[in-house]
């Protein structure tokens, strides 16, 4: 079939457009709620994660990249082969898929595009904190970042004292930072004493793990903090090399092997967060999506609109929400690429609504300058 | 005066280095002239590494990928060689020698600081391929000469750079009402005029509005690189008149007449001297060699010697010393990771960079686990100084380096990695212990915590020493 706009607009546009929504407080929202953001750096392709089935406009466009044996998700969309995660969560109710969207920036540059989807802002630079850390902030949750990745990632900034784990290739005697620390004293050295304790109270496992290359042993650790009741609340994970300009492929391509370091990571979260994962979400992050058209390289170009996968037992049912803009040339943003019709800093401001305890028109306001950002909590989320 | 002045302002002493009688002018002295690059290895020039980032990318976009477009471990293993060929491995890694081998020898190691400085403020920051072949080149030919200028002279060189123009896309930018604008339904691209003003020049303390970036946008428009089938972007820098906004403008309530390439230069004169710029930028010399938070008070020389001088950093830099001179003793200043690594790298007199001689590349095997030691090393402790995340460059706070994770690294790299570059002849105790008096008041103190290893010369005993001596609160922070 041919998608067409507006079938799968749950509730008609008008319900975008809720407000006023306070949240009750709840035995629910005692619990810790966990927001789990993974960045997909390079422009995730959201038709190769989220195919459209059986667009004969697509196939023709992607003669070379078309996918075999996708996941059934609904009449009209697949799911990638390498995303069996979601697959699995999908038949429990805890996956969930927004299409078509993006960030408001449809000028297909990564760096300046990353910066924005990181700053949730217009203008690439211009600001110099994220919209994760704002919102953070803004609801007074302090210390409760943790970064998987070296540097702090521009998206958690903006609150103080957070973490990181990215462990370096061997580790450091705890006797020997037990030394540092006594000699820490003096008024000017407050910062590293503290950060010194922070440190100091790092379980076992994360003071003897090294070698931050292996992804696995990152997402292992970060579930077991997110796990504590105690432990940080955000977690922020980077992957890269989404930009597949050549030989992209469908199934074993380029992009299905970043697709599968996704699956890899919410596969071990999933298994190892337990019953927190009834209290988390997860979501992905890009920048941008990819042209509908392959190039010469069977690959794509940058593009606007992606998909953002989402996971987590905070998630309101399975479903495929899009308001589908269709992929006939007119339809295409500048007759090229899947438009969006979703600003996907809506569904951030919402899924920071729900994990945070806060009124989603407070942080739309403390965090994206008050942009008309429409409250898909309740589509989305458990209230 | 504190031996600390010697790390404040430089990177310490070396071994065979002693405290000068007089450390102000021992310093003020080394702003004059520019020391030459002392690398004995191959020090490429901008052009010539321009061309090898034209062959990388023309090579990958224009040949493999069409090449290898149904096979992706072949096109994988055919990118992997031509990284070879183009030494798209290589050339950084150079660059950071060059770099370091230059702050553990020069004798003007305070000019050096600023050059580590001016760097970082007009920085680079991690894009297409500009740290694989032209942040280095960069530094060294834009940044370097114009340390002996003026200001405005060091503005004008960064913004027409070729450099420059391809990190902050001034290329894509088309005045839309001019002939290739109107052509093409082009317009602007705002983010090197945003930048120039917020974070080369007047800063957004100017109070500029969205309208004034504009404006300077169509100021700039047609300052681009030639592009022909064969060089793609890396063609040199011109100003294409079609591609010029015509037509007056105004920033910052100034009128540009339209005067095409030449508006560029008045309109950077304007923001060089502008008096916010003036006190932004030496609030953000002060920053570097004083303390995070610097007041009027130690600002305001600066400022002084600045407009007497018409903004001639040989005058500046000399006020910014003498500043730092006068209040070495009562604040701090935290050392951001790769600075620290150099202080190290002097003072104990490491083995890195790596030779020359084995530095030498020959374009037929990836690079050696030796030729990427250093720059692997400055990876793994945070600070891979032309790979900064963001226009704004690498952060001057404390607040931005203290985190779990790298301040773990810093302990790592002393324990772990450290002893394997203290050099054969120094693996002494009594070396240590030199090096310190060398370089702390409060030597006998630090000597006292490595005391009951003072017969330990293997690898992991000086892992035990160095893990401590460099990750003391007085090493890491002055």
């Amino acid at each position: 079939m041919n998608c067409t706009r507006r079938n799968f607009l749950i509730g008609g546009s008008t319900t975008l457009f809720l407000s006023g929504y306070f949240p009750k407080i709840s035995f629910a929202s005692m619990q810790k709620k966990n927001l789990i953001i993974i960045s997909l750096r390079g422009g995730m392709d959201g038709l190769t994660a989220i195919p459209v089935i059986g667009d004969k406009r697509l196939k023709k466009l992607r003669k070379k990249l078309i996918l075999e044996d996708v996941l059934n998700l609904n009449s009209d969309f697949g799911l990638h082969p390498k995303l069996e995660i979601f697959h699995k969560l999908w038949q429990k109710n805890q996956a969930a898929f927004v299409h078509a969207t993006n960030i408001p920036y449809t000028g297909r540059s990564h760096f300046d595009g990353q910066n924005l989807m990181e700053t949730g802002a217009h203008i690439p630079y211009k600001e110099k904190t994220g919209w994760l850390g704002r919102g953070l902030l803004a609801s007074n949750i302090i210390g409760k970042g943790l970064a998987i990745s070296l540097p702090m990632p521009l998206l958690l900034r903006g609150v103080p004292q957070n973490n990181n784990f990215f462990p370096s290739p061997d580790f450091v005697e705890t006797k020997l930072i037990d030394q540092i620390y006594n000699e820490f004293k003096g008024e000017h050295n407050e910062l590293i004493k503290s950060t010194l304790d922070t440190i100091r109270q790092r379980p076992l496992s994360m003071q003897i793990a090294t070698d931050s290359d292996d992804r696995k042993k990152l997402a292992l650790e970060a579930a077991k903090q997110l796990k504590d009741q105690s432990g940080p609340r955000v977690a922020v994970f980077d992957l890269d090399g989404f930009d597949t300009h050549a030989a992209q492929g469908g199934v074993d391509g380029a992009h299905a092997d970043e697709l599968e370091e996704v699956n890899k990571i919410v596969t071990i979260l999933h298994e190892n967060l337990g019953q927190a994962f009834d209290n988390t979400l997860i979501l992905t992050l890009t920048e941008f999506g990819r042209t509908i058209k392959q190039n010469g390289g069977y690959g794509t170009e940058h593009g606007y609109g992606s998909a953002i996968l989402m996971a987590g037992g905070l998630l309101k049912k399975s479903q495929v929400y899009t308001d589908w803009p269709g992929l006939k040339k007119k339809e295409l943003f500048e007759g090229r690429d899947l438009n969006s019709t979703i600003d996907s800093r809506a569904v951030y401001n919402s899924a920071m609504s729900i994990c945070f305890n806060q009124d989603p028109e407070f942080l739309r306001k403390e965090v994206f300058w008050g942009d008309e950002l429409p409250d898909l909590s309740q589509e989305l989320f458990k209230i | 005066m504190s031996l600390n002045f010697y790390r404040r302002v430089a990177f310490g002493l070396s071994p065979n280095e002693k405290p000068d009688k007089d450390p102000l002018n021992w310093a003020i002295n080394q702003l004059d002239t520019i020391p030459d690059l002392l690398w004995p290895g191959t020090i490429p020039t901008e052009k010539d590494l321009r061309k090898k980032y034209g062959e990388w990318v023309y090579g990958d976009r224009e040949v493999l990928r069409k090449k290898f477009k149904n096979d992706k471990h072949a096109y994988r293993k055919a990118k992997d060689e031509l990284r070879i060929k183009t030494g798209e491995r290589y050339f950084e890694l150079n660059e950071h020698a060059i770099r370091h081998f230059q702050t553990k020898y020069s004798k003007q190691p305070v000019f050096e600081r600023f050059w580590l400085f001016w760097g970082n403020h007009f920085a680079i920051s991690e894009k297409d391929f500009l740290a694989e072949f032209s942040t280095g080149p960069y530094q060294r030919e834009i940044i370097r000469p114009n340390m002996v200028k003026t200001f405005e002279d060091m503005v004008q060189s960064v913004t027409t750079s070729w450099c420059m123009i391809h990190h902050l896309d001034n290329s894509e930018s088309f005045g839309p009402n001019s002939k290739k604008g109107m052509e093409w339904g082009e317009t602007i691209n705002e983010n090197h005029a945003r930048e120039l003003l917020e974070l080369h020049t007047v800063s957004p303390n100017a109070g500029y509005t969205q309208e004034d970036v504009i404006q300077l946008a169509y100021i700039m428009t047609g300052w681009a690189h030639k592009w022909d089938r064969k060089n793609l972007e890396t063609g040199d820098i011109w100003f294409d008149q079609e591609m010029h906004q015509k037509g007056d403008k105004i920033v910052l309530g100034v009128k540009y007449k339209n005067d095409a390439k030449r508006e560029l230069a008045k309109v950077i004169h304007d923001l060089a001297t502008h008096p916010i710029c003036i006190k932004f930028v030496s609030t953000k010399l002060c920053r570097h060699f004083i303390t995070d938070e610097p007041t009027d008070e130690m600002i305001n020389p600066v400022l002084e010697a600045w407009n007497k001088s018409d903004g001639n950093l040989i005058e500046i830099h000399k006020a910014v010393i003498t500043q730092a001179y006068k209040y070495n003793e009562n604040t701090h200043k935290f050392h951001p990771p790769e600075i620290w690594l150099m202080q190290l790298s002097r003072m104990f007199d490491l083995n890195i960079p790596l030779s020359f001689e084995k530095m030498n590349y020959t374009f037929k095997s990836k690079p050696n686990n030796r030729q990427r030691q250093l720059s692997w090393i400055l990876r793994e402790i945070g600070h891979s100084p032309y790979r900064a995340k963001q226009p704004n460059g690498w952060s001057d706070l404390e607040v931005d380096w203290v985190s779990p994770e790298l301040l773990l690294r810093r302990f790592w790299f002393a324990s772990v990695e450290l002893p394997m570059l203290v050099k054969s002849g120094n693996r002494s105790h009594g070396f240590i212990l030199s090096c310190l008096k060398n370089n702390f008041e409060d030597h006998e103190n630090m000597a006292s915590l490595i005391d009951n290893l003072k017969f330990g010369t293997s690898d992991y005993d000086l892992g035990q020493k160095y893990g401590v001596i460099c990750n003391l609160p007085g090493v890491l922070k002055i």
